[in-house]
This record gives C-alpha cells, structure tokens and sequence, in this order.
C-alpha cells in the first residue's frame, strides 16, 4: 500500500527523477530484502544506498513487520512513502543478489527504471532448488536433528521420510496461500503421525524422539536470530514481532504433534 | 587424558557429521547456492564439535552451545575472503541445528499435560516444563549472543 502526496521536486527539472519514484524503488528493495530474510539493519542499509546512489538524502526509516517506511529529502523537499511487506521467508540467494545489485547502485549509475527492471528480473530468475530436493534435504536435516538428539539408527529412515513428506506439503499448502500458522500445525501434526507411526512399525525403541524430530524442520531458526539481531541492532519493535512469530509458529507446531501423539495413543 | 580424547573422537565424530548434515539440510531449505552450502555443512560441523567438546569437558549445554556460536560465528568472519558477505549467514546456517526445537516441544506438552490434570499432582511436571522452556531461552540467547558478538567486535560487513 502506499500513500501519493504532492512532490514539489517534480517541478524541478534540473533533477532527473522525482523523490515519489526514488522512494518507491528503495522501498521495493528493502522489502525485497525484508521478505528473503535479511535483518533489520541490511534492509535499510540496502535502501539507504539506493537512495543515495540517486542523489537524494534519506531522513529516516521505519520498519514494521508488514510495512517499510522511508522519507527521503533533496533541498527543501522532503517526501515520506510507504510500501506494504509479503510473507516472510528465507531465500539466501536472492537475498545476496539483490545485495550485489544494491552496491551497483550505489555508484549511481544506475536509474529508477534499471534498479526495478533488474529487481524484478532477480525476482523471477534467480534459482530455487527443486522442491522434491528441498523436501529430501530438509527431511536428511531433520533425521540428523534426530541423531542429536539421542534416537537410534531404527528411526534414522521413518524420520527423513516423514519430514520430506512434512516438508513437501508445507511447500503446497503455502503456495496456496494458507495460513502460515494453521499450516504449521498440519505439518506438524502429519509429520509426527508419519514419523512416529513408522519408527514403532520399524521396531524403534525412541518412537518419542523420533516424532519430535519428524516437525523439527517448522523451528523458524533464521527469524529466531534475527529477532536478536534487530534488538541488538535498535530495532526492538520488529525484534519482539519476529520473536511473537516464532513463539505462535512452534505452538502450532507442538499442537500439531499433540494432536498426533493422541491419534497414536501415545503419552508423554 | 589422550585417552579420554581419543575415547570421545567417535562420538565427536558422530556430533559434527550430523551437525553437517543437517546445517546443509536447512540450507537447501533457505536457498543457499551449492559452493555456501559446503560452507554450511562445514559450519555445522564446527558448532557440533565445539558444542560437544565443551559439554564433554564439563560445561553445561547453555555455555557449550555459547562456545560453539562465538567459535562458528569468529571463524566464518575471518573466512571473509572465501565467503564474502555471506560469512554471517554461514554462521548462522552451522548454528542452526543447536536451535532448541525440541525442548521447545517438551515445554509445550509438559503444559498441556499439566493442563488437563485433574488430580492435583502435577507439581514435577510444571517444574520439568518450565525447566525446559528456561533452557529453551537460555541455549536462544546463548546461539543469538554468541553469533552477534564478534560479528560487531569485528565489524562484520552486511554488503
């Protein structure tokens, strides 16, 4: 969402661009950045050089959990805009990519159009691994969790399975746009009835552990950093929403496998 | 005491390969390109030993797990040339499969449980629960502050 005001710099033709469109661009990089998982600080470092590599002096930022907030400033005119944040996730390389284009920018010679074209472009190519392999990987992850945690060799395979399972309906679900929340207690809950029923069927003497470990792959580990990060950082407000998000995900997560543990008779 | 070393290798061993494994697992879930996620695997491995020596040595979870995040988090900053800006996430990535989900999920079921007890005697069980959910913040702060510190005593660059 954003708000248009009037923008006097416009009537100045000595400038090339107007600070509405520089505003906008920086806003556009700053969420993009927001949404592949990078803290507080990156984000309005990233639109701070993007802002002054177009000439113009930022005045000050506001990061909310779902809004970004940017006032930007050139002679006497000042111009306050706002941008709305998508869903929060973690993508290490565009989050990196759109970084690099960053620091090109910052020389200042790119323009408003360039950066957009380009971060768009960085948008859609950038490369994802394929989901059947985030979905194994992700369940190799989690058997190993297990490992850590003390299960034995039996539940090594039901643990993998059922993550990779957990993990490939968790990919559906958000990809329709579901809940974030109510989809973690579904995965939670599927994965631990796979995880859990599959090391008893195996003859594991830590069917327990083994569930556990099965909904291990909903920790958001990234945003519970972060959420430090931005406190430590002087950004206590976006911490304290990004700890309240991790500490509903993993509720949802434990209902989930509560759930699981009463369809398997199972008590601990 | 090389005894004592060489009788804790196959559990250390043990330790850092899972730790690996599961550092890189997570990476592929964050989209890390394939070079960063050797890195991970390495981070991952480098936590989970230091973790597991320090525990070995005597040191409680909370310290071992402080231990493990300021060694993975100093090493990845001074592989600056190799990894780049990346160095923070890396550290991050090795870190985390020390992130106590687990004991999240006993904390949870333990208050559940005490919720729907009607005798009265669930006195052990809060404690176990709420034992657990203090080392659930603890081992947080521990993997939190042990990445961030030499991250700003070494002025680790973001871009």
């Amino acid at each position: 969402m954003t708000m248009i005001q009037p923008d006097p710099a416009d009537l100045e033709p000595i400038h090339p661009y107007s600070l509405a469109r520089i505003s906008h661009v920086a806003l556009q990089a700053g969420a993009v950045l927001a949404q592949s998982g990078a803290s507080v600080r990156v984000v309005h470092e990233g639109a701070r050089m993007v802002a002054e590599g177009l000439g113009v002096e930022v005045l000050g930022m506001r990061s909310g959990y779902a809004s970004f907030e940017i006032t930007l400033a050139r002679g006497h005119h000042s111009f306050t805009r706002m941008i709305q944040i998508g869903p929060h996730g973690v993508n290490h390389r565009l989050d990196f990519a759109v970084r690099e284009l960053l620091k090109r920018a910052s020389r200042g010679d790119m323009t408003p159009d360039a950066i957009e074209a380009e971060l768009k472009r960085l948008q859609s190519d950038t490369p994802r691994h394929p989901p059947w392999l985030v979905a194994i990987a992700t369940g190799a992850a989690c058997a190993a969790f297990g490992r850590l945690l003390g299960s034995d060799w039996l539940s090594f395979g039901p643990v993998l399975a059922a993550a990779s399972i957990g993990q490939g309906v968790r990919h559906l679900l958000l990809g329709r746009r579901f809940n974030v929340f109510v989809v973690a207690a579904i995965v939670g809950c599927i994965s631990a009835a796979l995880g859990g029923l599959g090391a008893r069927l195996i003859g594991s003497s830590t069917t327990e552990l083994a569930m556990m470990a099965s909904i291990l792959l909903l920790v958001p580990g990234v945003p519970s950093t972060n959420a430090q990060t931005d406190v430590m950082d002087g950004y206590p407000t976006m911490g304290s929403a990004r700890a309240v998000t991790v500490i509903m995900i993993m509720v949802f997560a434990v209902t989930g496998l509560w759930l699981a543990e009463f369809v398997l008779r199972i008590h601990t | 005491m090389t005894a004592t070393w060489i009788a804790m290798l196959p559990h250390l061993a043990h330790q850092a390969a899972f730790g690996a494994l599961a550092a890189a697992g997570f990476g592929v879930l964050f989209n890390f390109g394939w070079r960063t996620l050797a890195w991970c695997a390495v981070a991952g491995a480098l936590a989970l030993a230091v973790r597991t020596v320090v525990q070995q040595t005597g040191g409680s979870l909370e310290a071992a797990t402080f231990a493990a995040a300021f060694v993975t988090s100093f090493t990845a900053i001074l592989a600056l040339r190799w990894l780049g800006p990346a160095c923070n996430a890396v550290a991050l990535a090795g870190c985390i499969p020390m992130v106590p989900g687990a004991f999240f999920g006993q904390a949870m079921l333990g208050y559940m449980a005490v919720a729907a007890d009607t005798t009265g005697s669930s006195t052990a069980q809060i404690v176990a629960a709420s034992q657990a959910f203090v080392r659930v913040l603890s081992i947080v702060g521990a993997i939190g502050a042990g990445l961030a510190i030499p991250a700003y005593l070494l002025k680790s660059r973001q871009f």
